[in-house]
């Protein structure tokens, strides 16, 4: 009878244990709140993970954070150099360097490079805490570590038009020390003059047949190059990771202002090219490309070249003319964006449109340009002919003719004997439009406008109309870019004034913006609203800080009561 | 009859884990697929944290048109902002400042406020319906049948209603009403009204998410591409736009999608089933009890008899021993009794004949 009684007790017990599993576990799911993600505290430019086991199949063991530069620093300190983990090679040209792997020349078998690495890492942290010293870890879970309590802040690294100057002059002009191709034949690299260009155009992100990473090549070459120069102590670029990819340190190398042009057998004004038909392909595309298409944009190469750091920002992936990938129906090589798109792709920094539009996030354009929609002009059939250019109908024929050609003062060599071409038509047509930041005259600009409309609790407001455009003008009248798109003299109102047909009056603010919203879509601020928003965001964006956003009377005068 | 709370708290046990057993397994949903949208034409509020200033004019709105007390520190004083604050009572909004450190941009600013869900938490939560969604899409409290349980507060994902703990009579949960007073006369909410800069907007709410959308896609650069509250707990009436990632507002981005009633009618739905159940449960509670007093007395009458019955035997065969006993010294005794006087007769015939 009792031990019945004990069983019943359990059977309730578990029952009511179950009960309460069941709601705590329904109601986690309810409730259930992941913590956020936290990074690791600890960056360094120096990071680098070990997974060189990949090659063989999955890891087992969670890939290894590892320090370069302190590693470098600790054995420098014990008069060890790169040698200590590095072995030397000898490369296609038969010239010694040092090796990117750790402690080996090639990854021979799983067990054999695992060796390397545990042997080596484990007994030079042994000796080193032998010593007395700090020394790296000796256990498993202390290199392999599921969350690494350090991230890298490298950055990337990549030549610009200083460096390039740098070290064209530092190697006396001799491409070959550093550009080559490779020849399929001879399983070799050789020099090919006038070819040259950026590394990425062959080396990748990750290393393809017979083509190392773009991260090998450059680690493989420059530090190198860096190592042995520095060996002759002569002046070297350098040798440890934060020296290019800590931008603190980065930032200290020098920066030459006045660059000499690169030569590469460019031009200096040109028509945008598109191809030339293939009447084997498609017979009927001849009569359409010689009638139909959009004007042909002339462009200046040679102000481009000295807007941007390097050829790489339009020239992604080849030193050709974009048409060659880029064709005007696609193309596999281009990968079917066609030209059309290349050049207008709104969110690509590759395409003229796309790059245009970051220029306006300088610090003299984004005020104007921000509450402005992005790509908004280019949906503005109007605006097509800003680059699309009408040709000179008086001028055609004299274009053409020999004389011209010849007279035009780029074609002559320059000094070290290259030669830059420019299509004559194309500089005239270009040409014809001169580079000027306009506006109206200054008397029709108006000196001061009150807005009174809102006065009730403050007296009417005095806005220095004419200080605000002259300033506006100061700043940016001296940039190409703007000169070439603020030629009509009501473009810069516009950056106010807008969304109403340009004009020397333009319509009053109220014309559109009721004396509060009226909701609904599309959503039109009150009056007050779209005053706030134009002043103070323009401010703010400028990075204008008086008068400051919150504080009324810096703009308002209070009302005497 | 006595129950012992061990007793008890196990049958309540049982009962319960069959019970939850039920009603886990399926969804009381007639349709799941289909989802509660909102009512067609209500109303919301886009706020766009790019265009907040942080100058507290919402709150000093929100105080006049709802005659709320008069704060500590006047709404001019934006040293406030310092402190995280958040709704209480008499503070149907707050404005919070958050320094995000995005690459040189100052802080932003976050208005908070009930977001006025699709589907309100509160209301679910609530077993007195003292809050309404209404078609306009505020969601509205009733004070006269508030039973002052809290509930809605715990419910809440967004932390947002409150409780007059310093009215003991007449403590009443308070929360931002989308100034349903002022909508229903074609005014403005009291915040959206006095913006400065109309960093708030007024409006239906697919109208206003249409504008949302439209912000987002002429200015990519400026926005986080997500409208907050389009689909967070179900959706709400309230939208927010923001330039840098909503948790770094300290919005909570943990939510999910599904309207909170949806996460609670699984356990929520089991409390009528337990309070049905009470009155057969105690019921039976009881006459098992019963039952199991009868047969205790009924073993222990059974128990009773036996032993007396047994008692009585015993009794008897003691008696009919001792009577037995008795019998037999009685009989003894008559037997030496009657040898003595026989002994005696004949000692006395032989003396006689002695004499004789």
């Amino acid at each position: 009878m009792k031990i019945l009684d004990k069983g019943k007790s359990l059977l309730r017990w578990t029952a009511c244990l179950g009960l309460l599993t069941v709601v705590i576990i329904y109601g986690m799911e309810a409730e259930s709140v992941t913590g956020p993600w936290t990074e690791p505290e600890g960056k360094r430019p120096d990071v680098i993970t070990i997974d060189a086991m990949k090659v063989f199949g999955d890891l087992e063991r969670p890939a290894v954070i590892f320090l370069h530069d302190r590693h470098t620093e600790a054995l420098s300190s014990k008069g060890q150099d790169c040698s200590a983990c590095h072995l030397k090679e000898t490369d296609t040209r038969g010239q010694e360097r040092l090796s990117i792997k750790y402690k080996r020349l090639q990854d021979t078998d799983r067990n054999e490079v695992m060796g390397v690495y545990h042997n080596n890492c484990i007994s030079c942290h042994t000796d080193v805490a032998s010593e007395g010293e700090k020394s790296g870890p000796l256990v498993c879970g202390e290199c392999h570590r599921e969350k690494p309590d350090i991230i890298s802040s490298g950055q990337p690294m990549g030549m610009d038009k200083s460096l390039h100057f740098r070290h064209a002059k530092a190697h006396e002009n001799k491409c070959e020390q550093c550009h080559h191709e490779y020849d399929e034949k001879s399983k070799a690299l050789f020099y090919a003059k006038g070819r040259e260009g950026t590394c990425r155009y062959c080396h990748m992100e990750e290393t393809q047949e017979n083509r190392i990473s773009m991260r090998n090549a450059s680690h493989i070459a420059c530090v190198d190059c860096h190592l042995k120069t520095k060996a002759k102590e002569s002046a070297s670029g350098p040798v440890d990771c934060r020296g290019c990819h800590d931008l603190s340190v980065r930032e200290k190398i020098e920066v030459v202002k006045d660059i000499p042009r690169m030569e590469r057998g460019q031009p200096d004004i040109v028509f945008v090219k598109r191809e030339q038909p293939d009447p084997y392909i498609d017979p009927e595309f001849k009569k359409e490309i010689s009638e139909n298409l959009m004007d042909q944009v002339p462009f200046s190469h040679l102000s481009h070249e000295n807007a941007n750091d390097s050829c790489r920002v339009c020239h992604h992936a080849g030193m050709e003319s974009c048409v060659t990938c880029h064709s005007l129906k696609g193309s596999k090589e281009g990968k079917f964006v066609r030209l059309e798109t290349s050049m207008h792709k709104i969110d690509s920094d590759m395409s003229c449109l796309g790059c245009h539009e970051t220029k306006k996030d300088d610090k003299n354009c984004v005020g104007c340009h921000e509450p402005m929609a992005t790509g908004m002009k280019q949906r503005d059939p109007s605006s097509c002919v800003t680059c699309h250019m009408k040709p000179l109908e008086n001028i055609q024929d004299s274009a053409q003719s020999p004389v011209l050609a010849e007279n035009s003062p780029n074609n002559e060599p320059t000094e070290n004997g290259s030669v830059h071409k420019s299509d004559p038509l194309a500089q005239m047509v270009l040409e014809s439009r001169m580079p000027i930041t306009a506006t109206y005259d200054e008397q029709d600009i108006p000196e001061k406008v009150i807005i009174q409309k809102l006065s009730k609790k403050y007296e009417p407001t005095e806005l220095p109309h004419r200080k605000i455009v002259n300033t506006l003008m100061k700043n940016i009248q001296d940039s190409k870019i703007t000169q070439y798109f603020h030629q009509d003299p009501g473009t810069l109102c516009q950056g106010c004034h807008h969304n109403s047909p340009v004009s020397k009056k333009p319509p009053s603010c109220e014309s559109c913006h009721g004396e509060v919203s009226e909701g609904g879509y599309p959503y039109k601020p009150g009056l007050m609203a779209a005053y706030h928003n134009q002043c103070m965001g323009c401010h703010d964006r400028m990075g204008i800080e008086k008068p400051a956003t919150n504080d009324c009377t810096g703009c308002h005068k209070e009302k005497n009561k | 009859m006595s129950i012992s709370r061990r007793q008890f708290l196990g049958w309540l046990g049982a009962a319960g884990t069959a019970g939850a057993g039920a009603a886990v397994g399926k969804k009381a949903h007639a349709a799941a697929t289909k989802r509660f949208e909102g009512y067609p034409d209500s109303n919301g509020v886009l706020f766009d944290s790019t265009r907040c200033i942080g100058c507290r004019k919402c709150e000093e709105g929100c105080r006049k048109v709802n005659e709320l007390p008069e704060p500590e520190r006047p709404f001019d004083d934006l040293t406030v902002l310092e402190n995280k604050r958040r709704t209480r009572a008499g503070v149907y909004m707050v404005v919070n400042k958050y320094e995000t450190g995005e690459n040189g941009k100052g802080p932003v600013f976050r208005k908070i406020q009930c977001n006025h869900c699709l589907e309100p938490a509160c209301a679910s939560a609530c077993f007195v319906a003292a809050f309404t969604k209404t078609p306009t899409g505020a969601v509205t409290y009733n004070e006269s049948v508030c039973v002052g349980c809290r509930y809605c507060m715990i419910a809440c994902p967004f932390e947002i209603p409150t409780y007059e703990y310093d009215q003991p009579l007449t403590p009443r949960v308070e929360k931002c009403t989308m100034c349903y007073p002022r909508i229903t006369q074609g005014l403005l909410p009291g915040c959206v009204e006095i913006c400065p800069v109309e960093a708030l907007s007024f409006g239906k709410r697919n109208d206003l998410l249409r504008e949302a959308r439209d912000r987002i896609q002429k200015h990519p650069k400026r926005y986080v591409d997500h409208i907050y509250g389009e689909k967070e707990m179900g959706g709400t009436n309230w939208l927010y736009l923001s330039g840098v990632e909503f948790e770094k507002m300290g919005m909570r981005e943990d939510l999910g999608t599904t309207p909170a009633p949806d996460l609670t009618h699984g356990a929520l739905s089991i409390v009528p089933m337990v309070v049905g159940l009470w009155p057969v449960l105690l019921t039976g509670v009881y006459a098992i009890n019963k039952r199991k007093e009868k047969i205790n007395k009924e073993e222990k009458e059974r128990a009773v008899a036996e032993a007396l019955e047994k008692a009585t035997l015993e009794a008897q065969a003691k008696l009919s021993q001792v009577m037995e006993k008795a019998e037999n010294d009685k009989k003894t005794a008559i037997d030496t009794a009657v040898k003595k006087a026989l002994e005696e007769a004949a000692k006395k015939e032989s003396d006689d004949k002695e004499t004789s």
